[in-house]
């Protein structure tokens, strides 16, 4: 134990005193904030913006007020299937009893002017054939034989808050755990090829085992650190920050179960990266082996993305990486923990983790790491 | 002949498809200087590699103060201390903390451990720059710190693989200087050069090898016979096979 501390105390002096790992850490810490204020910024703007409408012909009474109400402004043109084009979001041509309406469906702000036109047509609508049954002494209510009353089993901004902390979090938990940890890591190993220190290192009577063992500690703190840093960072600004409406936080389940993870992936990461940069020659190299780790990690966490409702069963849990980020996903989602997933997920990271300890571990004991460098 | 300190017996090596060494044997003892010679590709960082555990022969056997090195690497390893050429130091590290880390890892006790570092400090003449970061030195600074922490331990047996090919005249000089000092503390010093001229006056013994094989060993005076210099015996004992 003394010799594993003693080359984790070493490994984090030189991590501290390495500008590259300081800048990471800041980066980590100053990025999510900022991509925060971005999409706060976006989205309240796309829910202010208005959206130009080109029309011709008579417009139905009042529906110019509620459209202009709705955000979008009208504007007469001669042509307005050519204005749709280029020159307004919408081109609309008003009929005694019919509306012809043209959009381009690959302008978002035509998809969302077109949204808003469909929804104030069918409310004015709906307010006309009201008006007309009533004149004829007809309860208006025919109109809608089935009512419905909605109860939301939770408030429905939180669960959008919510929603977007779990598509965002496990990419950020991720990508920090993998990134924060890379420079340290390859410093480490190929580092010390390519400083020529490895052959002095391996000369001690300190087993070569306890090394790597305390190269790897000190490898998943510094993951830890810049995942917790990031994170941190983020929900510090949600707390200052509104996102669709609200303020979003992480509960303390979910907290916890997302620090779990972080050191179950730290762990393994810091074995993955350590045992790569053992293989390269130098620390360029190094990077150059790392960089389809970053596209085997953030796969995983892309399947949120394009499947959010996905309900895998018990045997989904056992693959890396996917069982973390479905976990993670239900805990901020549903703010409960499914302890058999839960549990798997453990033992499944725990033994991808050992896996890649005793290959990094076979690779640093072999001659020919010495014989290359 | 004090008795062997480093015994080196019928050593076979082969790395990738080339035979590096064909049966090698040699013994150095303690208080001598051991000249390892040979042309580049001998086979001499081959075979110091062996001796001190970091490559395992393919036949033979090496036995490093009665230990050996197959069966008994770590304790190999806490008596022998290695200096390349290759100044590799932790650059982020000043000077005293590269020479406490390895001063550590060889198992140097924490009540020992200033005490250890600042002899060694002085004994180098390196006070001056203790404190200083490691990337901030000179080569000869560097390859300072690199015999610091390959003797902090106190090893019996010190192994110096082409020490000064990298550095200039002084720096050379000085290690020249501590390997002679060393010999006086009663160490095993084994000297590994291509630099024969060195070897003549540096080393008691020397055991010269060429493609992996021993041509000559003996006291220096012997396998110069009557030859100039070593370079003209070598050259006629390599020219005869």
């Amino acid at each position: 134990m003394k010799t594993l501390a003693i080359v984790f105390r070493k490994e984090m002096r030189e991590i501290f005193r390495d500008r590259r790992t300081l800048i990471a850490l800041g980066l980590a810490a100053l990025a999510t904030p900022t991509v925060l204020v971005v999409i706060s910024q976006v989205s309240t703007k796309t829910a202010t913006q208005t959206y130009t409408v080109g029309y011709s012909g008579d417009i139905p009474t009042g529906l110019d007020i509620l459209l202009t109400a709705t955000g979008l402004t009208l504007e007469q043109v001669a042509d307005p299937a050519a204005a749709a084009k280029q020159q307004v979001d919408l081109g609309v041509v008003f009929q005694p009893a019919e509306i012809d309406e043209w959009y381009d469906p690959t302008r978002q702000s035509a998809q969302i002017a077109d949204t808003r036109l469909q929804t104030v047509l069918g409310q004015y609508n709906a307010a006309k054939a009201a008006a007309a049954l009533q004149q004829r002494g007809i309860d208006p209510g025919l109109l809608n034989p089935l009512q419905i009353k909605a109860h939301p089993l939770s408030s429905p901004v939180t669960a959008a808050g919510n929603a977007f902390l779990s598509f965002f979090l496990p990419y950020i938990l991720i990508t920090m755990v993998l990134t924060g940890g890379l420079s340290a890591a390859l410093d480490a190993s190929a580092g010390e090829r390519e400083r020529k220190t490895l052959e002095s290192l391996l000369l001690t009577p300190t087993p070569r085992s306890r090394i790597l063992l305390g190269k790897i500690l000190a490898v998943s703190v510094i993951s830890l650190v810049s995942a917790i840093a990031a994170i941190g960072s983020m929900l510090l600004a949600l707390t200052q920050i509104p996102l669709l409406g609200t303020h979003v936080s992480l509960s303390p389940l979910a907290a916890s179960v997302m620090v779990w993870l972080a050191i179950l992936l730290a762990g393994c990461f810091s074995s993955v990266t350590l045992a790569l940069g053992t293989l390269a020659k130098n620390f360029r190299q190094g990077q150059a082996f790392s960089t389809p780790l970053y596209f085997i990690t953030i796969f995983p966490a892309s399947i949120i993305l394009f499947i959010p409702d996905f309900n895998p069963n018990l045997a989904y849990y056992l693959i890396p990486i996917l069982n973390a980020v479905l976990v993670l996903r239900d805990a901020i989602v549903h703010n409960s923990v499914a302890w058999p997933a839960l549990g798997i997920t453990t033992a499944s990271l725990v033994a991808t983790g050992l896996i890649c300890w005793f290959a990094a571990l076979r690779l640093f004991t072999r001659e020919t790491l010495l014989i290359r460098s | 002949m004090s008795p062997a300190a480093v015994k080196v017996d019928r050593l076979e090596k082969t790395l990738g498809k080339n035979k590096v060494l064909r049966g090698i044997s040699m013994e150095a003892a303690s208080g001598e200087i051991f000249g390892l010679l040979g042309p580049n590709g001998a086979g001499k960082t081959t075979t110091l590699r062996i001796v001190c555990t970091l490559l395992a022969p393919d036949a033979g056997s090496v036995q490093v103060l009665g230990f050996d090195t197959m069966s008994a690497p770590e304790e190999v390893r806490r008596r022998v201390g290695v200096v390349t050429a290759d100044i590799g130091v932790y650059p982020r590290l000043s000077a005293r903390e590269n020479i406490s880390y390895f001063a550590e890892l060889s198992g140097v006790a924490d009540g020992e451990l200033k005490g250890r570092v600042d002899a060694v400090l002085n004994r180098l003449d390196m006070t001056s720059f203790a404190n200083q970061r490691a990337e901030s030195l000179s080569s000869g600074q560097r390859q300072k710190v690199a015999i610091a922490r390959a003797i902090v331990h106190d090893p019996a047996v010190l192994m110096f693989d082409e020490p000064t090919s990298n550095l200039d005249v002084l720096a050379s000089r000085e290690i020249r200087n501590f390997m002679v000092e060393s010999r006086g503390r009663g160490k095993c010093v084994i000297f590994s050069t291509h630099v024969l001229h060195d070897a003549e006056r540096l080393c008691d013994r020397v055991t010269i090898l060429h493609e992996g094989s021993v041509v000559a060993t003996g006291p220096t005076a012997e396998v110069r016979g009557a030859h100039r210099d070593l370079e003209d015996a070598f050259l006629e004992l390599v020219e005869k096979r």
